[in-house]
């Protein structure tokens, strides 16, 4: 029951998403289509908070690597070869995320991680913004969008609507992939080691590669994330990765409930409709944004999804829900 | 020499906001994102009370006392409605309630005062320079660098020696045994967090003058604030001091012989920090 009414949902949204073009103002494709790139940016963040328990505060980072590698490949005219620089982005991405984890993470403990990660993410906005062969602070503009090649056929990806449709095929794809990873045995395993890690070293985990496998992954999606989203744009700068684009997944994710595999998404599409919604009122917006997140965190904290999947299971089965609901309401970790 | 008055100076002004931070995770273990917001309320609140050109010094301090009175009253309305709720949930739940109360600070700034920039000029007595030993020091950065020794002392001497001090460190050591012997800690804890809202009120006050005021202000100072608060030990204010001007001794030698890089150095040093000390150098206390 619960699952049947998700599916039909997903399966609504995801269609509405696609044929959004043919009814929308291009204001709002341009939006939806940003949503996406961030919903899957969140996501990958959540693979790593949701799944191996560290929060890293320094995600925009990542994306704005992904972001200017391929700003910058695409300036060199490397056109032709799109969907190659997106792999090219991932992999540095994947690398700069290894490397960071190699030496963080042998000490992770949550604030610490936390703390370095902003640092490492602003270290790398001031000096982008210095650079001048990056175009320093006014970024790089105009960025073409590409033809894309697969096999025999080809995508003018500049025409009309076509990035958009990339965008939601890409998009689909990365979410698949996060998908799989998450509900595989890698995945499985993750959620061991944050539930208890001290058991699962002790059943043969080996919990820091685990973890850094984890963070790479994570790292290399948000950089894929960060290319699909320069094309997109047409322009990036060095804001693109500050501390407000790092928060981003996190609010993404906590909204919509980290305990689930779809919450940073919901949280993502929700945050966008309220910030759409409220985008003529000057402060009104921070307010009700910010209303709406304590809101959330101090009634519902296990997000949006946390409280729909109550709903539903509550429709479905109203005994079972309220001993369910007992367990998962919101209680002290520690003494 | 002058890269150490001016390295004193921004240490001491990362301090001033530094302080009521570290405090509030000492006394609750909240890491407050909201604090920068809390200052820039301060800040703003101080422009209001003085204009863009404050009449005298003494002007400028009521003002910053004023302001310290309001953020104080402030923070003890947060913690009633949302610190105290988040005490002991996961740590990524208070960072993310107290970025929420963020953004609504922000929202409220933005309502009341507006997206323009303000700046204030620095009263007369303070607006000039002073010449020590054949140097010119501006008399604001010796303004700057005394509020921050008077604040530091006072703050030490409260936490370490008055009564008051020693009856918050029993409730932040453990609030349990301190109700059984009869302290009123949701009393103390209030009194406390207001005090260290207070201090970020009284540092937006303090640090008015040369600042541009616009609704980003609080960011820039949150993540310095945040940097020496790590650095110095969480919850440790000695820490904290010796942090901010280690931070600004840094910050001083780069812009001497990195101008073209400012900022660099400090990420830099606190990367290196964080990898050498992970628990800062004092370490972390509970007060």
């Amino acid at each position: 029951m619960n699952r049947t009414i998700s599916g039909a949902l997903l399966a609504v949204l995801a269609a509405a998403l696609v044929l959004l073009p043919f009814w929308a103002n291009s204001g709002l494709v341009f939006l939806a289509g940003t949503t996406m790139v961030v919903a899957v940016f969140a996501l990958s963040w959540n693979l790593l908070f949701g799944y191996a328990g560290l929060a890293s505060f320094g995600s925009g980072g990542l994306f704005s690597i992904g972001a200017y590698t391929m700003a910058v490949t695409l300036r060199g005219g490397y056109e032709g070869q799109f969907l190659l620089l997106i792999a090219l982005s991932t992999a540095i991405g994947g690398a700069v995320a290894f490397a960071i984890g190699v030496v963080a993470l042998r000490r992770s403990t949550g604030i610490f991680l936390a703390i370095l990660t902003l640092a490492l993410a602003e270290l790398l906005r001031i000096t982008l913004a210095k650079i001048h062969w990056l175009g320093a602070e006014d970024g790089i503009p105009s960025i073409v969008r590409p033809k894309a090649s697969i096999g025999v056929a080809t995508v003018d990806l500049a025409q009309g609507n076509h990035y958009y449709w990339f965008l939601c095929v890409a998009c689909a794809l990365l979410v698949a992939l996060c998908w799989w990873i998450a509900h595989g045995r890698f995945g499985r395993t993750l959620r061991t080691i944050r539930l208890d890690t001290e058991r699962a070293a002790f059943m043969g985990v080996d919990t820091h590669r685990y973890r850094l496998v984890a963070f790479t992954i994570s790292g290399a999606i948000a950089a894929c994330a960060g290319s699909l989203f320069a094309p997109w744009a047409q322009i990036v700068t060095p804001d693109i990765g500050n501390m407000m684009r790092s928060t981003q997944p996190i609010l993404f994710t906590l909204l919509g409930g980290a305990s689930s595999f779809w919450g940073p998404m919901i949280g993502a599409f929700l945050f966008s409709a309220i910030e759409f919604s409220t985008r003529t009122l000057v402060g009104i917006q921070e307010i009700i944004t910010g209303g709406i997140l304590l809101g959330v965190v101090l009634l519902f904290p296990t997000g949006v999804a946390g409280a729909w999947n109550a709903l539903v299971a509550r429709l479905a089965d109203p005994y079972r829900a309220e001993a369910k609901a007992k367990a998962t309401t919101l209680r002290p970790v520690k003494e | 020499m002058f890269t150490l008055v001016n390295g004193l100076t921004t240490g001491m002004a990362v301090f001033l906001v530094a302080a009521g931070l570290t405090l509030v995770f000492g006394i609750m273990r909240i890491l407050n994102f909201a604090h920068g917001a809390f200052f820039m309320i301060g800040a703003y609140v101080a422009s209001s009370l003085v204009g863009s050109a404050p009449r005298s010094v003494l002007a400028l301090v009521a003002a910053a006392v004023v302001a310290a009175l309001v953020v104080g009253v402030l923070g003890i309305v947060v913690q009633r409605f949302v610190l105290r709720r988040i005490q002991h949930v996961d740590e990524h739940y208070m960072l993310i309630a107290t970025f929420a109360v963020m953004l609504v600070c922000v929202g409220f700034v933005k309502l009341v005062w507006g997206l323009e920039f303000l700046s204030v000029d620095p009263p007369p007595g303070i607006d000039t320079g002073v010449d020590i030993f054949g140097l010119f020091v501006p008399s604001f950065s010796l303004f700057i660098i005394g509020s921050g020794i008077v604040v530091f002392l006072v703050l030490d001497f409260v936490i370490h020696r008055a009564w008051a001090g020693k009856m918050i460190t029993a409730i932040a050591r453990d609030g349990w045994m301190a109700e059984l012997l009869g302290i009123n800690v949701p009393a103390g804890i209030m009194a406390a967090v207001g005090g260290s809202f207070a201090l970020a009120g009284l540092a937006g006050g303090l640090l008015l003058p040369n600042q541009t005021l616009s609704p980003a202000l609080g960011d820039t100072f949150l993540l310095l604030a945040f940097i020496t608060v790590v650095i110095g030990g969480l919850g440790n204010v000695r820490g904290a001091f010796i942090a901010a001007i280690l931070l600004g001794l840094i910050d001083g030698l780069n812009t001497m012989f990195l101008p073209a890089y400012p900022g660099v150095a400090v990420y830099v040093g606190m990367v290196a920090f964080l990898l050498m000390w992970p628990n800062g150098i004092l370490g972390e206390s509970r007060l």
